[in-house]
């Protein structure tokens, strides 16, 4: 690992893990026990276990893997065709969340 | 357009721009369609507008239609048309009664409904959307299947959801779904050809109500509809269980002869309402919630005033021994009140709402009263108890979603309900011959699902339970640096709920916020 720096939370735990000989404990891409869903099963909301601990978290990391390939395109805009512009003003979702817009428009009722 | 949506404040708006007034000068609907839309959608030999025609929806079906058309495709509409196209569409292509009825929970925004649609519209539709979704639309063959092609032209990466990977999903959709599309939700039906033959039922009139409200609990009132255009103008009184007197006002709209949609203010608070007339005209049901947050709302069931004598409901539903008490009866035609059952008694004093009478039940009375005024009847309606013996937590399991935070999103709190049981002859909790007492007062708190919620102090972090309302507000959205990997305050939990020595337990999973929230999710 000298050769590697770490350049965030996980790489840091990771070099971390390396030096007290607890490598066996790394897993990728998760907060507890698993990754990504790979398709909607389960969903946007509940991970495979039914809870939320192995939803990929936050959420804001990998928003862009949902909206850029239409992943969740009933929960997330996809801006591969409907909402191209969805994230024109959030280079990075973790930092500019809260300039992604709820996407249905408010002077819309029945 | 899309800087406007990404400031997007939804409620504060669309409560002034819901129910705008018709233009001045409002032109027949077929004339509105046609301006508007046969730019694109060619007209055929009889002049019918090609994809339109052959469709059948809900009006929130036909809104999602329109926005997308003015979102995707940039139809731009003078104000106050959408509307009117609306209820055009809702009106002449809509859904009978019956045909809504199995789905309306989506209409009404019920959370925590949990579907379970059958292959292969399972793993065809609902694995991105409600299956009521796609049950609320009714259309021709060939309409189902450029249903199909529309979804891939314009969600091309749905093949890795509609399991292309593991089957050929897309001959299963043209050759088993499509098929069943039309089968089990034709453009064609009696059901639509007798109701557009039919009689509307009147919006305007008075009724009179029972709901509950998210804070406050069980009440009832009154509500005076009025106005030869829609929107209709609504007036009245809401009162509680515990005695507070609120005024109501608002705006109805009202689709396909029956859909009622009411944006209401009841006493400072913006509700909206989603229900349905029923086909005689004599009652009115759905489900009235808060404007901004929709997860939180109650039941709403209304009779019409002046009709047969009947009953919308009773308030309070419960009532413990060996207290009085005052029971509304909830109705129309109402006379002198007679109770059987667990409690007899009779009289009462006829009101605006129906009529009210005094009770005392002694101490240690246990069990179902039924209620019965003029002709009218409501069996079980009232439960005095002394005890329970045992308690269940509803809904069983919930959602909430983290919000604001200087976010688009919303919070979406969660709303538990202690319902009180009796141990059946079997003198046992937990079997099918348990009897139902209804809601009761609880105490509530939240735990931890299980050890990953405890290792991530998921109770700490998603949100706070009210200690005596039983509704969960969650945390802010957003990552949380203070959380391993500044994960969000998501959080699964155990719901308690305490009353006297009864304990019951629901599960409420906090998760992250969706930034597309249509009118039919």
């Amino acid at each position: 690992m000298k050769n590697l720096k770490p350049l965030n939370q996980k790489a840091e735990r990771v070099v971390k893990a390396a030096e007290t000989d607890k490598m066996d404990e790394v897993r990728a891409m998760q907060t507890i026990v698993a990754g990504c869903a790979s398709t909607l099963d389960p969903g946007w909301e509940v991970d495979p276990f039914g809870g939320v601990a192995a939803l990929c978290q936050p959420m804001e990391a990998d928003l862009y893997g949902c909206s850029d390939p239409c992943w969740w395109p009933a929960q997330v805009p996809d801006t591969i065709n409907s909402y191209p512009d969805w994230n024109a003003n959030a280079d990075g979702a973790p930092a500019d969340w809260r300039n992604l817009g709820t996407v249905f428009p408010s002077d819309s009722e029945t | 357009m899309m800087k406007r949506l990404r400031k997007g404040h939804i409620a504060g708006l669309a409560g002034v721009l819901l129910l705008m007034s018709t233009p001045a000068q409002a032109q027949d609907g077929a004339t509105l369609l046609a301006e508007n839309c046969s730019g694109c959608h060619a007209a055929d030999d009889s002049g019918a507008l090609s994809r339109i025609k052959h469709q059948r929806k809900t009006p929130e079906g036909w809104l999602m239609t329109i926005v997308r058309m003015r979102l995707f495709h940039g139809m731009e509409l003078e104000p106050g048309v959408q509307s009117e196209l609306v209820h055009y569409l809702a009106d002449t292509q809509g859904l009978a009664p019956s045909e809504a009825e199995d789905f309306r929970y989506i209409l009404e925004r019920r959370p925590n409904v949990v579907e379970a649609p059958e292959a292969p519209l399972a793993e065809m539709c609902a694995r991105c959307h409600s299956a009521a979704r796609v049950a609320l639309q009714r259309r021709t063959k060939d309409e189902w299947n450029m249903h199909i092609d529309f979804h891939v032209g314009q969600w091309p990466t749905l093949e890795y959801q509609a399991l292309a990977r593991d089957r050929e999903w897309l001959k299963i959709a043209r050759e088993e779904v499509v098929p069943l599309l039309a089968e089990k939700y034709p453009f064609e039906t009696d059901a639509w050809t007798a109701w557009e033959k039919a009689d509307k039922p009147s919006a305007t009139g008075s009724w009179v109500f029972t709901t509950s409200l998210p804070a406050k609990g069980e009440a009832y009132g009154a509500l005076e509809v009025s106005g030869d255009t829609q929107p209709y103008s609504v007036s009245g009184t809401l009162k509680t269980a515990s005695g507070d007197e609120l005024a109501v006002s608002g705006k109805l709209n009202v689709y396909t002869g029956y859909e009622w949609r009411a944006n209401l203010t009841i006493g400072d608070t913006a509700y909206r309402q989603v229900l349905a007339i029923s086909e005689d005209g004599a009652s009115l049901s759905g489900r009235q919630f808060l404007h901004a947050e929709d997860s939180l709302g109650g039941a709403f069931k209304a009779v019409k005033v002046g009709g047969k004598p009947a009953i919308a409901g009773v308030v309070p539903s419960t009532l413990p021994a060996g207290a009085s008490g005052t029971v509304q009866v909830v109705g129309t035609g109402l006379g002198s009140v007679a109770l059987t059952g667990a409690l007899d008694a009779s009289g009462g004093t006829v009101n605006a709402y129906g009529a009210a009478v005094d009770v005392s039940p002694a101490a240690g009375t246990d069990g179902a009263i039924s209620v019965t005024s003029s002709d009218a009847t409501a069996d079980d309606a009232l439960a005095v108890y002394s005890h329970i013996d045992s308690l269940k937590v509803e809904p069983a399991f919930a959602v909430a979603r983290v919000g604001g935070g200087g976010g688009s999103a919303g919070k979406v709190p969660a709303r538990f309900d202690a319902v009180g049981y009796w141990n059946g002859a079997d003198g046992q909790p937990g079997t099918d011959d348990d009897v139902r007492i209804g809601v009761v007062p609880a105490s509530w708190s939240v735990a931890p699902f299980n050890e990953e919620a405890e290792a991530l102090k998921d109770v700490e972090f998603a949100g706070k339970m009210d200690e005596s309302l039983g509704i969960f507000m969650p945390a802010v959205a957003g990552p949380n640096p203070k959380r391993p990997f500044s994960t969000n305050n998501a959080g699964n939990l155990k719901v308690l709920a305490k009353s006297g020595d009864a304990s019951g337990e629901g599960q409420l999973i906090v998760t992250v916020q969706r930034w597309n929230d249509p009118p039919i999710r």
